[in-house]
């Protein structure tokens, strides 16, 4: 059972996630992985903005933008 | 030894009655929250966890912004505690 935050970050590696920005952007992929920074890394990420949607192979997202997964 | 001098009711007192404000999202665990973001965001959700950041493990989320809630609940979350403005349990 998930409890805290890095028990479910442990728990989801490997998992279909989304994570979403402050400014609203949504980014979908397997999540490869995460540190303490909220640092996360996808792999075959897509870019989720409203009509649009780029993919990238891996992606790299900065801790500090994200908002969840 | 040096003895410290206390003032009537003040010894054990102070630990009993102040009340943390962690303890408070701790005892919110298992129960739907309000967790109210700077800027007009909310998100409305049952607490499965959170760390000293008061970064949080949300179930069954409501997610509302300035265009009303969200229509489908996301299923777990977890919530960056940067952003965290209050939480209210409900």
């Amino acid at each position: 059972m998930s409890t805290d935050p890095s028990h479910f970050l442990s728990n989801i590696i490997g998992s279909s996630v989304t994570v979403k920005l402050h400014n609203g952007v949504k980014y979908a992929g397997v999540l490869q992985s995460i540190d303490g920074f909220m640092n996360v890394v996808l792999q075959n990420g897509t870019e989720v903005a409203g009509e649009s949607s780029r993919t990238y192979g891996d992606v790299f997202i900065r801790g500090n933008n994200g908002m969840y997964e | 030894m040096s003895e410290v001098i206390e003032a009537p009711g003040a010894s054990n007192d102070v630990a009993e009655t102040t009340i943390l404000p962690l303890e408070i999202i701790d005892k919110s665990i298992g129960q739907y929250i309000h967790v109210l973001m700077t800027g007009n965001k909310e998100f409305k959700g049952k607490l499965v966890g959170f760390d000293d950041f008061v970064n949080m493990v949300l179930e069954d989320v409501t997610e509302i912004d300035n265009d009303g809630p969200s229509s489908t609940p996301i299923k777990q979350l977890l919530l960056n505690g940067a952003h965290v403005a209050m939480i209210i349990p409900s």
